[in-house]
């Protein structure tokens, strides 16, 4: 057993000494490079130490985030993080990996285990990857504010007084909304406001459940599959219940949202979305 | 529920699946002609056998006493990356794969017995779908698109050659398909404007024997691509030994989002192709996404069943297709004898006459963005459906979705070029009647699209995973749940195989391996 393990590795030392692979020949100005944003501090890494990054990378981050950082299954693409960009040698980028990003619309884990070394290198990485993803020209684009407001303004408004006045207004909760988020952001949110960092309490469905004794509790739902139904209770506390236990209600507040999605034409989401952007 | 059951039974088993071989000797190694047969003490291909139903025979495991399945082992990957791949079986041995690992494992207890890591490398990927087996190998891709012989004994490295080039923007994930002494694998790359490669290595050498382009590689006359390249065939392909082709999905073309410079229907992308083996050329093809500007690859796998359609037995082929139609063909001649949505779709102006879904030029991508149904993640996708036989269902693990897309000129003409954020998915697992495309039942499955493949028993049980936390057993005639296991979410296709007269149902959740089977008394009363 040992023996076999010791031979597989010395194999893959072996196999080290062929050709290594270049970096991927695709090098040109694009656009893509543009909707990058700027790394705001300059910082450089060793090479080796960036070498040393991609292992605890690749295991602990890579699924989610991409190998190449770039995004992959629910994490965001790290080069064109906002936080990223604004990360010096790890003191935006540390916290989080530390203490995860539980309310995201998909949580991020902690990772407490994660040694200070394997930190710093992972940093070196992410960095690393963004430039990288600076002189790449095949990848996803970027879309303007200006883009996305095609639509007419007074026939935003008029959608917006028939299907949405019902629970949002132009000066309350949406007043000056276009100037605390906008263009392509503004409009995922606005077709389904789980999207983006962290959910309001407004947006969080509410439970309200009865046990096969009488015994009723109601607050926010925490989680649901077939079979584990939770709620956080006004005070903070977590309960859960076997789903097929207990008498449900769920009132979810944006299940007029979900329901717009098959409604909408393509004309009717741009006007609205382009009268949201007058709402600053 | 609304056909008579006998209906269902005329369901025709293919010859080639009747004899329930249990494989050659290990002292010959594995044959592929036992591929054609559907083994039950082993799991020798990505789909099982050659049909790609991933249906098992094993009786052991029942509707009435699958809820007392029982955890039998665990193996964790170290790296602990999400477990994506089909696990091999072959004489008591377990091949699992992640990005550039393999590992051999004994299927009696999950205890490693080698262990291969892949060389460090540029290569880009999003996952591992397994390995191949034949003769006394192990073949295995690696992120950078090379294609591995391993020594099935001891996991050393007997040839390795490139199926792509990965300085260039292809990667490989997939598990090859072995047919005779062709090793058929294909490569990954939508990143980059690359023409589509199926190639066939000898399995022996590892010498290149023929390469097949679903796109013209550049410089080649008269095209028929209008201008596309991609067409990527990243997924195992099915095997019909009667009529010696092989099948297989083709990706969607490139630049992906930019349909203006490559006008047309863009072939062979979006298609379901049947090759011969021995040379390539390509027999037939149908394009099931014409044109497509959506990322909608129809890479899903080309189910192969022999049944009875519009009152005659037929040799068919199904596939769920990821632009949320599902179509059947007659896989000897690929004419299409039915297309139908399975699930939510907004982009599609009619059928034509050939049954190919054609697209609206509405929901084409556009600077201020088009809400499309469903989204890149698409109708289905890589995990694998099942068919089952008895009740003449093919289960998909579907979505219904809706995603934005753009394009403006400014994005150019080279790879991705545009944006495809998505709106809203959530998973569902569909039971298509083959015959009708009708929804015979679905299941909620507690998320966005699932990550989980399907597998059915001749007993009647469905084996697959929601898309929250749970590994789960229904009953595959309406879909009721008759056990679960909170393991996570499972990431892979579940496969079964029989060892010492006990049937194992292995299912991969996170980065680790779990193998359930029924409980054991270990003391007589």
């Amino acid at each position: 057993m040992t023996i076999r393990v010791a031979a597989a590795a010395a194999l893959a030392l072996a196999a080290t000494a062929l050709a290594l692979a270049q970096p991927p020949a695709r090098r040109a100005d694009s656009p893509a490079a543009a909707a990058i944003p700027e790394t705001e501090r300059e910082q450089s890494y060793a090479p080796a130490l960036v070498a040393t990054g991609e292992r605890p990378y690749t295991a602990q981050c890579g699924f989610c985030h991409g190998l190449d950082a770039a995004g992959a299954s629910g994490g965001p693409d790290l080069t064109r993080s906002a936080l990223v960009a604004r990360d010096f040698r790890g003191d935006e980028i540390i916290p989080v990996i530390r203490a995860g990003r539980p309310d995201a619309g998909v949580p991020m884990p902690p990772f407490p285990a994660i040694s200070d070394e394997e930190l710093e290198a992972i940093v070196a990485f992410i960095h690393d990857r963004k430039t990288r993803a600076e002189s790449l020209e095949g990848g996803r684009r970027a879309v303007t504010a200006e883009d996305v407001q095609s639509g007419d303004v007074a026939a935003g408004r008029r959608y917006f007084e028939t299907h949405c006045a019902a629970c949002h207004s132009a000066d309350g909760d949406l007043d000056g909304i276009a100037s605390r988020i906008d263009g392509l952001d503004l409009m995922r949110r606005m077709l389904n406001p789980r999207l983006g960092q962290g959910q309001s309490l407004r947006g969080t469905p509410r439970v309200t459940l009865t046990t096969a004794n009488g015994e009723r509790f109601a607050g926010l739902l925490a989680y649901r599959d077939e079979f584990t139904i939770a709620l956080t209770e006004p005070d903070g506390r977590y309960r859960s219940f076997v789903t097929r236990n207990v008498e449900l209600e769920i009132d979810d507040p944006l299940t007029a949202h979900f329901d717009l999605l098959g409604q909408y034409t393509d004309e009717d989401m741009h006007d609205v979305l382009t009268y949201l952007h007058t709402l600053r | 529920m609304s056909e008579p059951q006998a209906v269902f039974l005329r369901v025709f088993v293919p010859l080639f699946a009747l004899g329930l071989a249990t494989g050659a000797s290990a002292q010959d190694g594995v044959d592929p002609a036992d591929f054609a047969l559907t083994p039950t003490d082993s799991w020798p291909t990505y789909h099982g056998d050659y049909s790609g139903r991933r249906h098992s025979m094993l009786t052991d495991i029942t509707p009435d006493n699958v809820h007392t399945l029982t955890l039998a082992w665990v193996f964790n990957s170290n790296p602990a990356l999400s477990i994506k791949a089909t696990p091999i079986v072959h004489d008591g041995v377990i091949y699992v794969t992640v990005v550039d690992h393999l590992w051999a494992l004994d299927a009696r207890n999950g205890r490693q017995i080698w262990h291969y890591q892949y060389r460090d490398n540029a290569g880009f990927s999003i996952g591992h779908r397994g390995v191949a087996i034949a003769g006394n190998s192990v073949y295995l891709t690696t992120r950078d698109a090379h294609l591995l012989s391993l020594n099935a004994i001891d996991g050393s490295v007997e040839w390795e050659v490139e199926i792509a080039d990965s300085d260039r923007g292809y990667w490989s994930t997939n598990a090859p398909l072995v047919v005779g002494d062709h090793l058929i694998v294909g490569a990954s790359g939508d990143f980059d404007n690359l023409p589509g490669v199926l190639k066939s290595f000898d399995t022996g050498t590892g010498e290149l024997q023929w390469t097949f382009y679903s796109t013209p590689p550049p410089g080649t006359p008269d095209s028929i691509s209008g201008g596309a390249t991609g067409g990527q065939m990243w997924m195992t392909g099915t095997y019909d030994p009667e009529l010696d082709l092989v099948f297989i999905g083709t990706g969607n073309p490139t630049p992906v989002l930019n349909g203006q410079v490559r006008p047309g229907d863009n072939k062979w992308t979006g298609s379901i192709v049947a090759l011969d083996p021995d040379t390539g050329e390509l027999v037939w093809g149908f394009q099931i996404m014409p044109h497509d500007t959506h990322d909608w690859d129809a890479a899903e796998v080309p189910v192969l069943v022999d049944a009875e359609f519009d009152g005659e037995p037929r040799k068919l082929l199904l596939q769920a297709s990821r632009n949320g139609y599902y179509t059947v063909l007659d896989r000897a001649t690929g004419g299409n004898l039915l297309t139908r949505p399975f699930a939510r779709v907004n982009w599609a102006e009619r059928i034509d006459r050939d049954g190919r879904p054609i697209p609206d030029p509405d929901k084409e991508p556009s600077r201020d963005g088009r809400l499309v149904s469903p989204d890149e993640g698409g109708g289905t996708n890589y995990r694998s459906p099942s068919f089952d036989p008895g009740t003449g269902l093919l289960i998909v693990s579907a979505a219904d979705a809706y995603g934005l897309y753009f394009f403006k000129p400014e994005h150019g003409d080279y790879g991705w070029a545009g944006a495809s954020p998505g709106v809203l998915s959530r998973g569902f697992l569909r039971a298509i009647d083959y015959r009708t495309g009708e929804i015979r039942w679905e299941k909620d499955l507690h998320g966005g699209a699932g990550a989980a493949g399907v597998l059915t028993t001749a007993t009647g049980v469905t084996f697959t995973g929601d898309s929250a936390s749970s590994a789960m057993a229904l009953r595959t005639s309406d879909g009721a749940t008759l056990w679960h296991s909170g393991v996570g979410r499972v990431g892979n296709s579940p496969i079964t195989y029989e060892l010492d007269g006990r049937q194992y149902i292995v299912i991969g959740a996170g980065s680790a391996v779990y193998a359930f089977t029924l409980p054991q008394r270990l003391v007589s009363d």
